[in-house]
């Protein structure tokens, strides 16, 4: 035993035990969050319950079944529930029954006991709608221009009536955010216009005249626009599909609200795979509907990514410059071990504290004084003077700027001197040096640090709720109107979203899926972040490997 | 005792203590040196000629390469390095305040102990200290990089491949790299600082040719801690001893009949 201790062999197995504990930790999460996300999009089968009610009745219960569970009778009384049979356990399973205007709860719990007969019949359809979730039931007929299709023909002529009707929608929507919302915005600009004449006390009729001209002009555009948008509604909204519900009434769901119709017990495990890898295309490239709970992320995905991105941007140069005057300029006095130590600590500040500085600071004391000098026409409502990406992006960029300090501090000390003396003795001052030979050398390890600041930054949700992450953002930070960026605008966060469908969504047990989902999703954006980073880092290393040489 | 051949440069020498103006490139004059407390060269006079090869030889310690460092102020870059007395080149004080200390590093190239390049191309090593002067052209730029190759004697070996990264090179081939990016700017004087002694015998002995070529048109000051080569290369040899310059001769007459007691101890290999 002691020769065994001895032998070091305890000591490989602690920190190979560690390494493994790691491992497992991190594989276990990936894997946890992963299944739970992905499953959401499967296609699960619909099933058709018979039910003993308590009074002898029967009744009919449609729907995917989410969960099962064991539970002890004794907790349920306690409860307050009254439950069916003797047994000391009792089996009961969650199921989502849809049709959420129909009835008062969309995922109610069934007891085994209950349940007479169970069947998965083939026409049971699922309907994906724009409002009020899905639709469980047996579509029995379609309604395309006052034709009544059923059997196999509305079979062969469904594909096509969704497929139009998703043209017609996003028609619609292309003609709203785009067209009407140029329109929109560029009345906005006009009225500030105006207000700025005002404020000037130059709104004389002789200038106003022409703003006013373009006024009426787009005010013209938006009628007609207006008027095909709401042809296009109409003509969306003309068919309609009848479908069956569990209640065995048949209801009338009206083609623009249609989003796509699925026959899940139909379906060949390839046929699913291909519905899955549809759903989840859309859930990464649609939009939020229904208070986040429906749809996709795709703001989200981009509100983190423009604002990382734009932190990037901002804290690279900074860290750099000061990481480049503390370690080559700077005399080595206590002074500057000072410095070091208090970048260092910043590190450890919390972030919501950040979150408060960039609230009191950037937005109300910076944005307010943009606000004042250069867009006083829009007071009092604010411009800059209100939570936004950039002031997101840069509170983020104070909190990562320890980090690329520190690593481009340690990267510059790891440049050996007979480079730099090789540069000194060709003639170079310290500046030329440092540009043409130390900065280059020392990107790889900018590159480290930028990778520890995107990560940390992805990932943080506190400060940003202050600075300007909200549930729903009405426009990205980037669309087609003059200037093309808008750093004033609020944004979408995937961290923030995952918080918000949690623990802020009224339907938790639709919500639940979904969390999982997007944290998938947000993992996978920042490990994808940063294994670009690396990528770059790593073929900048290769470009400037003397340094492993000595 | 070394065996050394005297042949045809025991009839040109000149004794160095008794240059003319035109004949000297560095005056030092009762040089001293501390870094912080700790004394490192103390009272050395002596002058450096022009186109000649002057070596520095003296055990590990003793200021030789400090005292190269001084010629092209390379220990301003030292904090607490304290310089008294003076170095005039051609004339005039290199620690003069009107002294543009890039332009005195221009003038005197410097090749250091262990191969030095930047992580760069060969080419764009080569051409660096004319980038620092602002040439763009390229022409001009690729002129001068294949002359101070070829006068490196490097360019047949690396003309097919001057974009590929200089570290692909040998370590003699690197150390001639730096001489050539030494000499590319054109300078008047070029220190070696022992450019030997990281390299295989085969290697030292291109270097060794290549140092002797380089007279011509260099003043050439190295510092070694192989006698051998300093008998090989050198016209000239301080020999120097706990940072004083103990004796001051032309290289036959330093390594045949040494006058100072110290000298032949070293010299004979009784300490060093």
């Amino acid at each position: 035993m002691r020769k065994w201790f001895t032998s070091g062999a305890p000591w490989i197995w602690m920190t190979s035990g560690a390494v493994s504990l790691a491992l497992i930790a991190v594989l276990g999460l990936l894997l946890l969050i992963a299944s739970r996300g992905l499953v959401y999009f499967w296609p699960s089968t619909l099933y058709e319950w018979q039910l003993q009610e308590s009074q002898g009745e029967t009744s009919v219960v449609i729907g995917e079944r989410y969960e099962r569970e064991r539970v002890p009778r004794e907790r349920l009384e306690q409860a307050g529930m009254t439950v069916p049979g003797e047994a000391p356990f009792v089996e009961r399973f969650l199921v989502k029954t849809g049709n959420r205007e129909r009835v008062s709860l969309d995922f109610r719990w069934i007891w085994q006991d209950q349940v007479i007969a169970e069947r998965t019949p083939e026409a049971l359809a699922v309907v994906e709608r724009v409002r009020n979730g899905n639709f469980y039931g047996y579509p029995e007929a379609l309604v395309v221009d006052g034709e009544r299709l059923q059997g196999g023909q509305m079979a062969t002529r469904l594909p096509s009536v969704i497929e139009e009707a998703n043209r017609l929608r996003d028609e619609a929507r292309e003609l709203q955010s785009g067209a009407i919302g140029r329109i929109n915005y560029q009345l906005e600009q006009l009225r500030l216009q105006k207000r700025k004449l005002a404020l000037k006390g130059q709104d004389s009729p002789d200038n106003l005249a022409p703003l006013e001209a373009q006024a009426s002009a787009l005010r013209a555009e938006y009628q007609v626009l207006e008027q095909s948008l709401f042809a296009l509604r109409q003509q969306a909204a003309s068919d309609w599909l009848e479908v069956r519900e569990m209640t065995g009434e048949t209801v009338r769901l009206p083609m623009d609200q249609v989003l796509a119709v699925a026959f899940p017990n139909r379906m060949n495990l390839l046929e699913k795979l291909w519905h899955w890898m549809g759903k989840v295309a859309i859930f990464v490239t649609a939009e939020p509907r229904e208070a986040n709970t429906e749809g996709g992320v795709f703001p989200a995905i981009f509100g983190t990514v423009f604002m990382v991105m734009l932190m990037a941007v901002i804290v690279t140069p900074f860290g750099v410059l000061a990481a480049v005057y503390l370690h080559e300029y700077a005399a080595n006095n206590a002074l500057t071990r000072f410095i070091r130590i208090a970048v260092i600590n910043l590190a450890g500040v919390p972030s919501i504290v950040y979150g408060v500085f960039g609230l009191g600071f950037f937005v109300y004391v910076l944005g307010g004084s943009l606000d004042s000098l250069f867009y006083p026409e829009a007071l009092p409502s604010p411009t800059f003077g209100t939570p936004g990406v950039l002031w997101a992006s840069l509170t983020l960029a104070i909190l990562t700027l320890p980090v690329v300090i520190v690593s481009t501090e340690e990267g510059l000390a790891r440049i050996p001197s007979t480079v730099r003396h090789g540069s000194l003795a060709l003639g170079a001052t310290q500046a030329e040096t440092l540009w043409r030979i130390v900065l280059p050398m020392a990107s790889p390890a900018i590159m480290t640090g930028l990778i520890l600041a995107v990560a940390r930054a992805a990932g943080e949700v506190a400060p940003l709720m202050l600075v300007g992450v909200v549930k729903l953002a009405p426009q990205l930070p980037v669309d087609g109107n003059f200037p093309y960026v808008h750093l004033e605008r609020k944004f979408m966060h995937l961290g923030f979203h995952i918080y918000d469908v949690g623990f802020q969504s009224p339907n938790v047990e639709a919500a639940r899926p979904l969390v999982y989902a997007t944290s998938f999703l947000l993992v996978t954006v920042i490990v994808s972040l940063n294994l670009t980073a690396i990528a770059v880092r790593n073929h900048l290393r290769e470009k400037f490997r003397s340094i492993d040489h000595g | 005792m070394l065996s050394i051949d005297t042949g045809e440069r025991a009839t040109k020498a000149i004794d160095p203590n008794r240059l003319t103006k035109a004949q000297t490139a560095f005056e030092i004059e009762n040089l001293g040196l501390h870094y912080g407390d700790k004394m490192a060269l103390s009272e050395i006079s002596m002058k450096i000629p022009k186109h000649q090869i002057t070596a520095f030889i003296g055990p590990s310690g003793c200021g030789k390469s400090t005292l190269l460092r001084c010629l092209n102020r390379m220990n301003d870059l030292i904090d607490d390095c304290h310089i008294t007395g003076t170095i005039r080149l051609d004339g005039d004080d290199i620690h003069d305040r009107r002294i543009d200390v890039a332009a005195l590093r221009r003038n005197v190239g410097m090749v250091f102990q262990r191969p030095n390049p930047f992580p760069k191309s060969i080419y764009e090593n080569v051409v660096y200290g004319l980038r620092l002067h602002g040439i763009r052209d390229r022409r001009r730029l690729d002129e001068a990089a294949e002359q101070a190759l070829k006068a490196a004697a490097l360019w047949d070996e690396v003309k097919d491949r001057l974009g590929d990264n200089a570290f692909g090179l040998s370590g003699g081939q690197q150390q001639r790299l730096v001489i050539a990016r030494a000499i590319a700017i054109e300078p008047q004087v070029l220190l070696l600082d022992e450019p030997t002694s990281a390299l295989d015998p085969i290697s030292t002995l291109t270097i060794e040719e290549l140092i002797t070529e380089l007279k011509s048109r260099y003043t050439v000051v190295i510092v070694t801690h192989n006698m051998q080569q300093a008998a090989r290369v050198s016209d000239h040899t301080a020999f120097m001893y706990l940072g004083k310059l103990i004796e001051y001769r032309d290289t036959n007459t330093l390594f045949t009949t040494p006058r100072q007691k110290q000298t032949e101890d070293y010299i004979t290999g009784r300490y060093g």
